[in-house]
């Protein structure tokens, strides 16, 4: 088995600066859930495919599961947990609760972060750029039918 | 229908916020003090004794707090039925399938855990395995078990009217077989289960399921504790779709590994682990014979099916049967005959797919097709002369309250333009459609009804306590929609406990979708006792007759004479000031044939309602490649009353993603003999959002006499359909009928050029 | 799945990068957007005692555009490259094969070098344990059987990157530097086509540079890619063709390189020009392989594959008709 040692990870995750101590081979996803209770993103399929585990950083989404904690430090983190604007839902997850977007909830925080992503470079995507940016967010349950609904009410409203 | 304050809205769901925000906790993101990691070694060999197993080195590796074995339980089998018994938790004898538990280990964390696991030395002696049915069930076959010879697990047989007489009258008649791999269920939420036992020896035990008091039952039985020391807790649960109804060796195994380690541990599946070893669904060769009259009713159907069911039961007497019940209640037959078979080979266990077999659903529809083909008449139509009606009883004694399935063929095709369409599309464009139907719950023995309690608060909130789970579907939201209106209350309300079998009372489960009818009675029940006593108390107030009173938005109030009024508080806090204690309670038992049995009786009511509906396709195909281009889908069901339409339309579209989709064009596993070789989400192919169509919702209320405001059910229905039309569809576009599911590229592709090479012949 | 141990190394430039390489060798594995290697290593495929994130590496990110020849940095973003106006207009099969890398979460991350570096692939090969357990090794695992194909001598695993088809088509060159030295190779010489070892870059090398020399004249180009789903997977067969005409403007010239087809991408040069482009079909199926050790059938995957070069052809054709 190969060496390894701890070392310091410096983490800024909505807005706050965590100081931890912990292995290199740690990935992102592990330390937000298992270090930080911000189990927000979750762990679908552990290889970068089903985007349960989607967090910004710097405000692009990302695959936590496949990100080393150790490799992000200086960035900034988004959690589905530093969307909501305090005590009140932000637009995008009040949309997805009107629109019935949500079944499992599962996929939900991943969902919801990748739409907020997209908004913020796109703020009028079409049906067909919703869909595209989606593509890489798997939903067993919704058909996708509410969720694009969902995010294509914020993109009409000019949010 | 009456004007409702919630029941039949559009209400956002209580537990969406909560999912919106990443707070509601999944079972692995439970979190308890001291909590350790559980780690399970799985077997390597499809079919092999077990020689020996020495757990001693890793018991000894420090940061190892507890090992098991099969030496750490009773040894005692189990089964969903008396006559099914026979998987331990951890076997004693051998392994009969690639990735069963064979020991587990609980550590301070996860590299200690696998690091334990290497150090579990396993001694086995592979034995000779079989992966196919046709291999279990050669003469010279291994047995996997000694109680179930040739490997047959379970035979169902139906038979009604003369089959063979049916036949001989009928003007056409054909044969045809279809088959179709496993298909997968890849809930978004890989299984997890957290455990932990207190000073008293109550065990607390949290994991996805699909009835909690399913699950506490063998646990109390494996750990030989009381029902009320077992308690499975109320947690958010990712999807079930059928594969997390009966008890799992990982609870069992994280129970006992927090008895031993005296601390909770969690067990998180990885992706892999989830497809592998909890469920997968059956694939299934389905031969059917039908028999039809000069106008395509149907006269006689002869169905043969062989399905391979894996290593153990599971709940395979209802997975053998629930394919053909749905056909039967959805298509009127006189004379029909069954056999089901569910085979057992050396493979992952099987267990109850929502789809419950595109193969068969979508023989039996295809074929109806080709017949009508025969005829001259379409398919539309052949679905209209055989659709069940109301009234109507099913071969096997089933009597159909309410049915709208005529209803939902006309809608959809009228929405779709059938008439417009079919048979005038240009080549490689065709339009298909599936029609089915499925049952509200079917008899479970003291374990078929639901009982709801109801407690009040001084100030006129309540909590509303019961079985019902959640599996993602809305059926939460469900019971306060029901209690808030029947009480006069707002959802705000209304609190729930749910689910948790310390407190909750039995119920029937979510799996066979009777959460609604049984539960959701049960709800209505109990909230309309809270409310006859509170009525009472302002009836006596007012000096007018229960009868005349009326319940909103929290107050009590004389129908003709809202004025007077007095608010639920005020009707609380009087009975309470009379030292009067007040709850409400209510129970609901379906009026089922208590003596109907998937194999020793399949006759008799099945269940009180039945929903119904139809799918229509409209699908491009690319000549070249075989890709099919998926251009409008219309789902209808009827679905009795709509308790929340967009809760419902979310079934639907969820449904035609998962059977029509994924069902009919990517969703399959690929095997090494008894090695999934596809158990990952690159691997199986899931519907993204970028592939799925327009999807037409279309509800039909029958308003079913016995439905809670008349509702059904309708999480399942629209996943098989929406299957068969898929397949009529492809099939309508190529000008091929296909027997062989998914449909995917290579076999349009191969359909195709036979097809031309025909041509050329002819 | 936790990842296996190892010690993480952060050069702060392109020095202390190949110092570092040069010093540990095969011992280390590059990670620049890590979407293929933390996977691997998650799989137990790979346990590096170091891995090297060079993604911090700025010098090796961009697209230089100049007027005889683009050179991308081997550390630019797919996405980057997707939606670059600048090589949507002139290295247009490129852009395409960017934007159709697995899904546009992936291409956040993904970078061209990873890309093009990813490793061979096969059902029998990318498991974990679960699946693997109790089978014997094959040959990519240094065993002495296929898994895949029964009694094979070879190794049957499949090139699946997107961008290494198009980025052949034009006639690409590769900068590998390490300590001390550098070179410049045809992007052909990367390739081994053999699936257990499937390239010649050494352990001491980095890839810092991509160079795409300008075509001359009037061109087109497209990459084609197979797929059952819209987005997420690999190609199961993919194409990419330049077509340019002469000065003349009647000599036509097509390139078309084939992906997912073998061990390597492989290339068609000058095809012979024909009205119904089944010269070119008939090409592209013969350089094909297709075993079944992967999605769909091997035998279908290999028609595709000479269906995309077609349709690949054709769509540079069609971009050539527009521009003249």
């Amino acid at each position: 088995m190969n060496e390894m040692k701890k070392t310091a990870i410096i983490l800024n995750v909505n807005r706050e600066t965590y100081d931890l101590v912990s292995y290199p081979n740690r990935t992102l996803l592990e330390v937000l859930r298992d270090d930080l209770r911000l189990t927000g993103a979750k762990e679908g399929c552990g290889e970068g495919v089903c985007g349960a585990c989607t967090v910004l950083i710097d405000g692009t989404p990302v695959r936590s599961c496949l990100t080393l904690a150790v490799a992000v430090q200086g960035k900034e983190i988004t959690t589905i947990e530093g969307l909501s604007l305090g005590e009140k839902l932000h637009p995008v997850q009040e949309a997805f609760v009107n629109h019935h977007a949500i079944q499992c909830g599962f996929c939900s925080p991943g969902m919801i972060l990748t739409s907020y992503a997209l908004l913020e470079e796109n703020p009028n995507p079409t049906e067909k750029e919703i869909r595209r940016a989606l593509s890489g967010n798997v939903c067993r349950c919704t058909g996708y039918a509410k969720i694009v609904e969902a995010v294509k009410s914020l993109a009409e409203e000019g949010k | 229908m009456e004007d409702f304050s919630y029941i039949g809205k559009d209400m956002k769901r209580i537990d969406a916020a909560c999912k919106a925000t990443g707070e509601a906790l999944f079972a692995s993101d439970l979190n308890l003090p001291r909590m350790l990691v559980g780690k399970i070694l799985r077997s390597p060999h499809a079919h092999a004794r077990i020689v020996a197993i020495d757990p001693s080195k890793a018991e000894k590796l420090p940061g190892v707090k507890a090992v098991v074995t099969a030496k750490d339980m009773c040894g005692d089998k189990w089964g969903v039925f008396k006559y099914t018994q026979d998987q331990q938790f951890l076997p004693t004898e051998k392994v009969r399938y690639v990735g069963e538990e064979v020991a587990a280990v609980a550590a301070v964390d996860e590299d200690t855990a696998l690091e334990a696991l290497s150090l579990i030395d396993v001694s086995y002696e592979v034995l000779p395995a079989v992966y196919t049915i046709e291999d279990a069930l050669a003469p010279d076959a291994p047995q996997l078990h000694d109680v179930y010879p040739s490997n047959i697990n379970v035979h169902v047989v139906i038979d009604v009217g003369d089959v063979e007489k049916g036949f001989a009258e009928s003007h056409l008649v054909r044969e045809d077989t279809f088959t179709a791999p496993e298909d997968s269920y890849f809930q978004g939420e890989p299984y997890a289960v957290a455990a932990q036992f207190d000073h008293a020896g109550n065990l607390e035990i949290w994991m996805p399921n699909a009835g909690p008091h399913l699950k506490a039952k063998p646990l109390s039985n494996v750990l030989k504790i009381p029902l009320n020391k077992v308690r499975v807790r109320k947690i958010t649960i990712g999807g079930a779709f059928g594969g997390r109804s009966e008890i799992s060796p990982a609870d069992v195994i994280c129970a006992f590994l927090a008895k031993k380690a005296q601390r909770p541990v969690k067990i998180v599946y990885t992706r892999e682990e989830n497809t592998v070893c909890t469920r997968q669904a059956h694939s299934m060769v389905t031969k059917i014979k039908t028999g039809v009259d000069k106008e395509g009713r149907v006269v006689a159907r002869d169905i043969t099916c062989h399905m391979d069911g894996g290593a153990y039961s599971s709940t395979g007497p209802i997975a053998t049967s629930v394919p053909f019940l749905c056909m039967e209640q959805a298509y009127r037959m006189e004379n029909v005959r069954y056999n089901g078979y569910r085979i057992l080979t050396n493979k992952p266990i099987r267990g109850m797919f929502r789809t419950h077999g595109r193969g068969f659903a979508c023989g039996v529809d295809i074929q109806l097709d080709m017949i009508g083909e025969a005829l001259g008449i379409d398919p539309l139509t052949m679905r209209l002369r055989n659709a069940r009606q109301a009234g109507d009883t099913t071969p096997t004694k089933s009597y159909v309250a309410s049915c709208g399935l005529t209803e939902t063929i006309e809608k959809t095709g009228k929405k779709s333009r059938w008439t417009e369409k079919f048979g005038k599309l240009p080549p490689y464009h065709g339009i298909g459609i599936g029609c089915n139907s499925v049952q509200t719950g079917f008899p479970m023995g003291i374990r078929g009804g639901s009982q709801a309690f109801i407690k009040l608060n001084e100030d006129g909130g309540v909590t509303v306590i019961t079985g019902i789970v959640d599996n993602g579907q809305g059926n939460d939201h469900m019971i306060v929609q029901i209690a808030a209106e029947e009480l006069g209350l707002t959802p705000d309300d209304v609190q729930l406990i749910t689910a948790d079998t310390e407190v909750t009372p039995s119920d029937p489960g979510s799996y066979s979708m009777c959460e609604t009818f049984i539960g959701g009675n049960a709800v209505r029940l109990a909230a309309q006792d809270v409310r006859k006593k509170l009525f009472k108390i302002a009836a006596a107030e007012f000096g007018v007759g229960e009868q005349d009173l009326s319940a909103k938005n929290r107050k009590i109030f004389v129908t003709h004479n809202p004025q007077q009024t007095m608010s639920i508080a005020k009707a609380v806090r009087i009975a309470l000031s009379r030292n009067e204690s007040i709850s409400g309670e209510g129970s609901y038992w379906p009026n089922v044939d208590g003596k109907r049995e998937w194999v020793k009786n399949p006759y008799g009511q099945l269940s009180e309602a039945f929903s119904f509906g139809t799918v229509i396709c409209e699908v491009k195909v690319d000549p070249e490649t075989g890709q099919v281009e998926v251009l409008e889908v219309t789902a209808s069901q009827d679905v009795g009353y709509a308790l929340n339409p967009k809760v419902i339309e979310g079934q639907f579209e969820g449904g035609v993603a998962m059977g029509g989709q994924g069902g009919m064009l990517t969703e399959y596993l690929q095997w090494h003999e008894g090695r999934v070789l596809t158990p990952t989400q690159l691997g199986y192919l899931l519907p993204l959002a970028i592939d799925m169509p327009k999807i037409n919702n279309i509800i039909v209320e029958t308003i079913d006499p016995n439905g809670p405001y008349g509702a059904k059910e309708a999480g399942m229905s629209v996943a098989m359909s929406a299957a068969q039309a898929y397949c009529g569809a492809i099939s309508n576009a190529v000008g091929v009928y296909f027997h062989e599911y998914p449909i995917t590229p290579d076999k349009i592709l191969k359909a195709i050029e036979e097809k031309k090479k025909r041509e050329r012949k002819g | 799945m936790r990842l296996p141990p190892f010690q993480y190394l952060e050069p702060a430039d392109m020095e202390e990068a190949l110092s570092l390489i040069s010093t540990h060798k095969e011992r280390v594995r590059i990670m620049a957007g890590g979407t293929d290697l933390v996977n691997r290593m998650r799989l137990r495929l790979i346990e590096p005692a170091f891995v090297m994130d060079i993604g911090k590496l700025r010098n090796l990110e961009g697209i230089d555009a100049g007027d005889t020849e683009t050179v991308i940095g081997a550390n630019t973003r797919l996405k980057e490259i997707a939606g670059a106006p600048l090589i949507n207009k002139r290295l247009t099969a490129i852009a395409e094969a960017a934007f159709q890398v697995a899904s546009p979460t992936i291409t956040h991350m993904a970078t061209v070098g990873g890309n093009l570096l990813q490793n061979t692939r096969c059902l029998y090969y990318d498991q974990s344990g679960m699946v693997l357990d109790g089978l014997e090794p094959c040959y990519k695992r240094g065993g002495t059987v296929c898994l895949a194909v029964k009694g094979s001598k070879r190794c049957f695993s499949v090139y699946q990157g997107d961008l290494a088809p198009a980025l052949l088509a034009f006639d690409a060159r590769c900068v590998l530097e390490k300590k001390g030295s550098t070179r410049t190779v045809s992007l052909t010489e990367l390739f081994t086509g053999n699936g257990i070892t499937p390239f010649t870059i050494g352990a001491d090398e980095l890839l810092t540079k991509v160079i795409l020399p300008q075509p001359k004249g009037i061109y087109s180009s497209a990459y084609r890619k197979l797929r059952l789903r819209g987005s997420v997977d690999y190609p199961l067969a993919s194409a990419a063709a330049l077509v340019s005409v002469a000065d003349d403007r009647k000599t036509t010239t097509c390139r078309v390189v084939v992906g997912a087809a073998g061990a390597a991408p492989k290339v068609i040069d000058r095809v012979p020009w024909e009205a119904d482009f089944g010269g070119i079909a008939q090409k592209a199926y013969d350089q094909a392989e297709g075993v079944d050790n992967l999605p769909m059938p091997g035998a279908y995957r290999r028609k595709m594959v000479s269906v995309l070069a077609k349709r690949a052809v054709q769509a540079a054709f069609a971009g050539i008709k527009e521009g003249m």
